[in-house]
C-alpha cells in the first residue's frame, strides 16, 4: 500500500492526472481509508506542490497539470468521502466580480483550495454582488473568495462587501480578494478579512481564516 | 529636435531635451476611447464621436490635434485588420456602454444579450457564433472560448494554420503607402504594428478573429498544454513562426527604413508575482524562434524590435536580450522584481525601456494628480537617464481614469525639457 501511495503523492506533485486517477483507486481497492487518503497523501502533495511554487521550481503551467492530477484523483475519492462522512475544511464561494471575464487565476484558486481540502462553490465570472449575497445566503458557507484584474472592476469588489453588509451576512464568513490590481492595503481599505497574492497564499489564508493547520 | 530625431536618438541610448512620447503608435501604449473623449474635451479640441481603432479594447485613434496639444513623438502604423478579423473601414456610430459617442467599422456587428452583455461576431459574420463579450457596465470585450471537444489522439497543429497568413497584396497596399506618407508629412517616429512574431500569444488563443476557430483554443488548458502536449504546442509555434518569416521579408520589402521600431511580440510572459513560466520552458519552446525572427530583422533592415510583455518577467530579460529584443514595453514596475532602479542598472545599456512612465493599475487611476506629477517625475529621472527610454504609461490609460491625472501627466513629461 505504501508504494500506491507514494505513487499517489508523486503523480500529484509531478502533475500526471492519469497516474493519480489509477493511484488512487488502487488505493481505494486495496482498502485505504478515503479520508486517510485525502489528509495523508494527497493535500501534503498539493501542499509540496504550492512549496515549489514558492520558491521558483514550479510556475504556472505546473501548478495547472498538478492541479488536475488533484482534480481527478479527488472525483474518484469524492463520493467515498461523502459516504465516510469526512467533512471539509470549509465551504469556500468563489468568483470573479462583476464586469470581470477572467477566471485563469480564479480557477487556479479553487483547485487549490480543493487540493487543500476545502468544498468550492465556484460562481465563475462576472458575478454579480447580489449573486454572492445569495450563495452565501444558502447556508453553510465559511469564507468567500473575490478575484478581479481589471484596474476597472476593482470598485465592484467593494460593492459586494458592502451589499454583503446591507444583508447582514458580512459577519457570517470569511471575506478573502485577490488578483492582479489588488493589495493589502486595498483588502483593508474595502473591509476584506485578507489578500493573497497568488493561489497557494490563498490557501493558506483560508487555513488561517477558518482555523484550520496545514 | 522633432519627434522622429527625439525617438532615434533614444533609440541609440543617448539623452534628448525630454523623453519622446508615445500615446497611441499600437493597441498596447494607448487610451481607453471614454477617457480620450474627456481629454479631448478638456484639451479644447471638440466633442465629435471618437474613432475606435481597436475595438477588443475599446481604444481611442489618437487624432492629430490631441498629439500635438499633448507632445506625442510617434505614429502607428496598425494593421488594417483588428482582433475581431474585420477590416476597419466604412465608419458608424456607435455608443459605448458608459454614453461615450464612437465611431466603429462597418463590421462590428454586435447584439446585446438578455443579461446585458453585449456580443460581437468575428468578421462581422452573424452567422457564426460570437467570439467576445463585453459584460454590461465593462468597458472591454473579453474572447469568448469556442472550444470543440478535444480528440487528444487527433490533435493536428495545422488547425491552426488559418490563424496565420502571408499578407494580402491589398495589405501591402495600405502599409506602403500609409509609411510613405506618414514618413513623408510628419515628422513623427513611425511604429510598425506587425505583431505576428507574438509566438503564442494568449490573446489570440481563442481565435476572436476566426469565424469557426479549430484545434486547443481554451486558454486555461493552453498552459497545462504547454507541459503536457508540448510537440503539438511546438507545432503551431513553428508554424507561426514560419508564417512571420514570410511576413517580415514582404513587410521589409513595403515599409523600407520608413519605421524606426517594428512590433514583434504581445506575447504575455509575466503575472503580477512572477513569470507565467519558468525559464527554462521559455528557452525551450520560446526562444530560438524569437532569435530566428530577430536576427531576420537585425540583418536585414534598421528597425529596433519592440516586446511587449506584461508582469514580472525580470528574470526573462536577459534570455529576451540574447533573443535579439531591443526594447521592452510595457514594463510593469508595479510587478515584483520590476523596480525601475534595478531594472535601469541590470538591463539598461541593453534595452530600451518604452513604458514604465506611471502606473496604471493604481497611481493614474486613482492616485491625486499631485502622486501622479512626483511619480512621473521619478520614472522619467531613474529611466531618462542616459536615454534608453520613451515615455509611456504601463499599458493602456484605461476608463475611468481621471482627466486632470492624464493631462498632468504630460505636463510633468514636457516639463521635463525645462
Amino acid at each position: 500500500m505504501k508504494d500506491v501511495l507514494d505513487s499517489l503523492k508523486k503523480a500529484i506533485e509531478e502533475g500526471q492526472a492519469k497516474d493519480a486517477a489509477k493511484a488512487v483507486q488502487a488505493a481505494l481497492d486495496g482498502g485505504a481509508e478515503p479520508g486517510a487518503i485525502l489528509r495523508e497523501v494527497m493535500v501534503p502533495a498539493m501542499d509540496e506542490v504550492g512549496r515549489r511554487y514558492e520558491c521558483g521550481d514550479y510556475f504556472l503551467p505546473e501548478m495547472l497539470i498538478s492541479a488536475r492530477a488533484m482534480k481527478e484523483a479527488l472525483a474518484l475519492l469524492r463520493p467515498r468521502l461523502v459516504a465516510t462522512d469526512v467533512k471539509p475544511a470549509g465551504t469556500v464561494v468563489a468568483g470573479t466580480v462583476k464586469g470581470d471575464l477572467h477566471d485563469i487565476g480564479k480557477n487556479l484558486v479553487c483547485m487549490m483550495l480543493e487540493g487543500a481540502g476545502f468544498e468550492v462553490r465556484d460562481l465563475g465570472c462576472d458575478v454579480a454582488p447580489e449573486k454572492f449575497v445569495d450563495a452565501v445566503k444558502t447556508g453553510g458557507v465559511s469564507l468567500l473568495a473575490l478575484s478581479a484584474l481589471l484596474t476597472t472592476t476593482l470598485p465592484n469588489m467593494k460593492v459586494t462587501i458592502e451589499q454583503l453588509k446591507s444583508a447582514g451576512l458580512r459577519e457570517k464568513v470569511g471575506v478573502m480578494v485577490g488578483g492582479a490590481p489588488v493589495t493589502d492595503k486595498l483588502a483593508t481599505d474595502i473591509g476584506a478579512d485578507g489578500y493573497a497574492e497568488d493561489a497557494t497564499g490563498a490557501v493558506a489564508l483560508a487555513r488561517r481564516l477558518v482555523g484550520v493547520s496545514a | 529636435m522633432n519627434g522622429r530625431e527625439r525617438v532615434r536618438k533614444a533609440l541609440r541610448h543617448e539623452e534628448t531635451d525630454r523623453p519622446p512620447i508615445d500615446l497611441g503608435s499600437t493597441p498596447v501604449t494607448g487610451i481607453a476611447a471614454s477617457t480620450y473623449y474627456r481629454v479631448r474635451k478638456a484639451l479644447g479640441l471638440g466633442e465629435h464621436p471618437v474613432t475606435i481603432g481597436e475595438p477588443f479594447q475599446i481604444l481611442a485613434d489618437v487624432e492629430e490635434p490631441v498629439r500635438c496639444a499633448l507632445g506625442v513623438d510617434t505614429i502607428g502604423i496598425w494593421n488594417p485588420t483588428n482582433m475581431f478579423g474585420f477590416r476597419n473601414e466604412g465608419w458608424k456610430p456607435w455608443t459605448l456602454p458608459d454614453g461615450t459617442p464612437g465611431l466603429v467599422p462597418r463590421d462590428f456587428q454586435v447584439d446585446v444579450d438578455e443579461r446585458g452583455d453585449t456580443l460581437i461576431y468575428p468578421k462581422g459574420d452573424r452567422t457564426a457564433k460570437p467570439s467576445g463579450r463585453l459584460p454590461r457596465g465593462g468597458y472591454y470585450f473579453d474572447s469568448i472560448v469556442r472550444q470543440d471537444p478535444i480528440d487528444e489522439s487527433r490533435l493536428d497543429p495545422r488547425d491552426w494554420a488559418e490563424q496565420f497568413e502571408p499578407f494580402s497584396d491589398e495589405d501591402l497596399r495600405y502599409f506602403e503607402d500609409t509609411s510613405t506618407r506618414l514618413y513623408k508629412d510628419t515628422d513623427y517616429a513611425l511604429v510598425g504594428n506587425f505583431w505576428q512574431g507574438g509566438i503564442g500569444d494568449i490573446a489570440h488563443v481563442p481565435g476572436p478573429g476566426l469565424t469557426h476557430p479549430r484545434g486547443l483554443r481554451d486558454p486555461n488548458l493552453w498552459y497545462e498544454y504547454l507541459l503536457t502536449h508540448t510537440d503539438y504546442i511546438q507545432g503551431i509555434f513553428d508554424i507561426q513562426a514560419d508564417v512571420a518569416l514570410q511576413n517580415l521579408e514582404l513587410y521589409r520589402q513595403v515599409m523600407g527604413d520608413r519605421i524606426e521600431v517594428l512590433v514583434m511580440s504581445g506575447t504575455d510572459f509575466g503575472g503580477q508575482q512572477r513569470p507565467l513560466c519558468s525559464p527554462r520552458l521559455f528557452d525551450l519552446l520560446w526562444k530560438p524562434l524569437y532569435k530566428k525572427l530577430n536576427d531576420w530583422v537585425h540583418r536585414n533592415t534598421p528597425w529596433k524590435v519592440l516586446f511587449h510583455s506584461c508582469g514580472a518577467v525580470a528574470p526573462l530579460l536577459d534570455a529576451f536580450v540574447e533573443a535579439g529584443v531591443d526594447i521592452l514595453n510595457p514594463v510593469q514596475c508595479s510587478a515584483a522584481g520590476m523596480d525601475p532602479a534595478t531594472l535601469k542598472a541590470k538591463h539598461g545599456d541593453r534595452l530600451v525601456f518604452w513604458g514604465g512612465g506611471v502606473d496604471t493599475q493604481k497611481t493614474l487611476p486613482f492616485g491625486t494628480v499631485d502622486e501622479v506629477r512626483a511619480e512621473v517625475r521619478e520614472r522619467v529621472r531613474v529611466f531618462g537617464t542616459g536615454g534608453g527610454f520613451v515615455f509611456n504609461t504601463v499599458h493602456n490609460i484605461q476608463a475611468r481614469t481621471p482627466t486632470e491625472n492624464v493631462l498632468a501627466m504630460y505636463e510633468e513629461v514636457r516639463a521635463a525639457a525645462a
